[in-house]
């Protein structure tokens, strides 16, 4: 394990894991202080957000990046073929990070990794949040398909007002045409690393394992999220013992970025 | 230049206002826009086009791969190639059965592909030549249900199982990434020794064309985009990575696929061509969104930075959905005229970009059956003798091509299948 830098700055500092045999290095992002908290990003990569940035204020946010969706290293998704894979290099990154029952976050494809991590790992969690995570599937109201989607169907899938200020944040591109293509290149490359697990239907038997979390669970839903909409959050609830629901309204598939107050605001109540 | 014949089965019956309201692959709706009988009629004229294609005499025929799409209803490409490969075969008909082929990066049935092929050279007599997609993401990925981060690794494995099980004189196990068997031992092995001819098709990427070049297949470009805009750009690329691989320059590893079609004049094949031209465009391969031609994970990072800085190789498939006839003519997506003009065009361009086959379209869209006969027809008779003899001033042996069509076996690849096998499964 190599450690770079730990900043408290907005600018997370990050920390370089060794998993997998020597075969995957797990960047992590690491930002704040105060007591340790592990969050996992969404499908398009780690993005340094103001809830993260908020979060950071409270406690030290360990974030680390999906394999393949670092920067320079996008082949280390080729290492991972399954769901398996990548709960054991997630859970020995943490391992080797000193990190146990403490809090994990996990937004989206995050949420759905965080679910299987607890699942998996039931001792290594203090609570669980869970933002609209995908890993369920419901034949009545099909996951919307975001990785075959196009660009404009995908804004509208993951925001409840498309036109608004979060939604231009998230997709601002550089203006250096060479930058630009690199931002594209990578937001698309993102997608296809996790889609890996959970492409095309997002069930890889979460459902069948959902019942060994034993961590105190949050399940936050946006009220207008059209890409697993909100039913989805009784069907969690439904199977882990200790978990309630927190609708956030005004927000569709991203609460965080959408509504970044209501959602700071249910997920500190829950962790304090 | 070996001159094959190209056919689909669309659907040729669409209403005119289908590309303002449908997609040409993966959701277009069936029942509301077919006839029963209409769909049979497509089957038939197909493999009658076929056939007559043969009797013509081109080198070979062939059909693509394509699940659930209005332009071409070929899921399997076998199942009609084995039609024509006993009708050739009874009516003494020297002709290249050519599957262009079966997608390796979709296929999750790997064996099957190389049992159905080795089929193939044995109902042919061995005229079987081998095209291997990686494969669309729409059919490859949504059509299958194939990781598209997947798709590539599988198209490699796939690959090294099928030519393994095509020349194995021993039964052998697989131990792969994707697929185990526990017993591999085709009956019938190909004909062909040491295998049937294979071709990659490539849309450009640099890397399919030096795995091409390295491992002595050959490769395969379709000219729908337009090869008055892309061909400089990609068949360039090509030679180029053969210069810098140390590979001849032999034309025959270069096969390029080009909508084509001919009447006695100009005037009057634009007369006959032009609206099926445009039907074929606009609602079949410009009605495929770009959404559907490539899904996140399909296109090396590398790539798509490459693609987004300069969507060159792409030509004219963005105004293809309201493109007129003078714009597919203008941009090289089709070539249509007299024979001296169809002639005169497909001479330079493939001399100028080293093509030794030329797969020539000669159905398309709603082209009627009778209409694409007689464009296959006056082909054969005034323009195809005069493309035959593009390379006959040189000496080039053709590898790439059945020995019993008077192909020469070879070449030796640089890398043996065992360099690339130990790729394939390491983790």
């Amino acid at each position: 394990m190599t450690t770079t830098d730990t900043t408290t700055t907005t600018e997370p500092g990050e920390r370089l894991v060794e998993t997998w045999n020597g075969e995957v290095t797990l960047r992590v992002r690491v930002a704040g202080s105060g007591p340790p908290l592990v969050y996992l990003h969404a499908a398009g990569g780690l993005v340094w957000d103001p809830f993260l940035a908020r979060l950071a204020e409270d406690w030290t946010v360990y974030a680390p990046e999906f394999p393949g969706t670092t920067p320079g290293d996008p082949y280390a998704v080729h290492a991972i073929d399954g769901v398996w894979d990548a709960v054991l290099i997630y859970e020995q990154a943490l391992r080797a990070l000193g990190l146990s029952d403490v809090p994990l976050i996990g937004q989206s494809f995050g949420g759905m990794l965080a679910a299987e991590l607890a699942a998996a790992y039931p001792a290594m969690f203090s609570r669980l949040v869970l933002l609209d995570p995908v890993g369920l599937w419901l034949d009545d109201a099909p996951v919307s398909n975001w990785v075959a989607a196009a660009p404009p169907e995908l804004v509208a899938m993951l925001f409840h007002d498309p036109s608004g200020e979060a939604a231009r944040k998230l997709l601002e591109l550089p203006e250096d045409p060479g930058e630009r293509a690199a931002a594209q290149a990578a937001m698309v490359w993102n997608l296809g690393a996790t889609a890996k697990l959970c492409w095309p239907v997002p069930d890889r038997g979460l459902h069948r394992r959902l019942h060994r979390v034993t961590a105190p669970t949050l399940i936050v839903w946006g009220e207008q999220d059209t890409l697993i909409p909100p039913l989805y959050a009784e069907e969690f609830r439904r199977r882990i013992a200790d978990s309630r629901v927190a609708i956030v309204p005004g927000a569709g598939h991203v609460p965080q970025m959408e509504q970044t107050a209501e959602t700071l605001r249910v997920v500190r109540g829950f962790l304090t | 230049m070996k001159i094959t014949y190209f056919q689909q089965v669309p659907y040729r019956h669409l209403p005119p206002d289908f590309e303002q309201h449908h997609e040409a692959a993966v959701t277009t709706p069936y029942h509301p826009l077919t006839r029963p009988d209409l769909v049979h009629r497509a089957f038939g004229d197909a493999l009658g086009e076929i056939m007559h294609a043969a009797r013509s005499g081109f080198d070979a025929v062939a059909v693509t791969e394509h699940g659930q799409s209005s332009y071409d209803m070929a899921p399997n490409p076998d199942l009609l190639m084995a039609a024509a490969a006993h009708a050739t075969e009874v009516e003494g008909l020297a002709t290249g059965i050519y599957p262009m082929g079966r997608s390796l990066g979709k296929s999750r049935e790997p064996l099957r592909v190389a049992e159905e092929l080795a089929m193939l050279d044995a109902i042919s007599g061995g005229r079987l030549i081998a095209g291997f997609p990686v494969g669309l993401a729409y059919d490859a990925n949504i059509n299958n249900g194939v990781v598209p981060a997947e798709t590539r690794l599988r198209f490699d494995e796939n690959l090294e199982l099928v030519l393994k099980a095509w020349q194995a004189r021993e039964n052998f196990a697989w131990n792969g990434r994707f697929h185990q068997y526990p017993l591999v031992n085709l009956w019938p092995r190909p004909l062909q020794e040491p295998h049937p001819p294979v071709f990659v098709t490539g849309i450009g990427n640099p890397r399919t064309m030096e795995f091409c070049l390295r491992r002595g297949f050959g490769f395969n470009y379709f000219g729908w985009f337009g090869a008055r805009v892309t061909g400089r750009r990609v068949f360039d690329r090509f030679w180029d990575a053969a210069r810098r691989l140390g590979k001849d320059e032999n034309p025959y590893r270069m096969g390029f696929m080009q909508t084509i079609c001919v009447a006695d004049t100009d005037a009057k094949a634009e007369k006959l061509y032009a609206e099926h031209a445009e039907y074929f465009f606009r609602k079949a391969i410009g009605s495929i969104p770009m959404q559907r031609l490539a899904l996140p994970g399909g296109i090396d990072i590398k790539g798509l930075e490459f693609l987004f800085r300069d969507p060159g190789d792409f030509g004219i498939y963005e105004k293809m959905r309201q493109a007129s006839f003078a714009d597919l003519v203008e941009a090289g997506s089709v070539i249509c005229g007299s024979p001296a003009t169809v002639r005169d065009r497909i001479t330079g361009f493939a001399r100028d970009f080293r093509i030794g086959n030329l797969h020539a379209m000669l159905q398309f869209g709603s082209m009627p059956t009778e209409l694409a006969r007689d464009n296959i027809s006056l082909f054969a008779e005034q323009v195809m003798p005069a493309l035959r003899g593009v390379w006959a001033d040189q000496d080039w042996p053709h590898h790439w091509w059945p020995q019993r069509l008077g192909g020469t076996p070879g070449p030796a690849a640089e890398d043996t299948g065992t360099t690339h096998a130990k790729a394939v499964h390491a983790r």
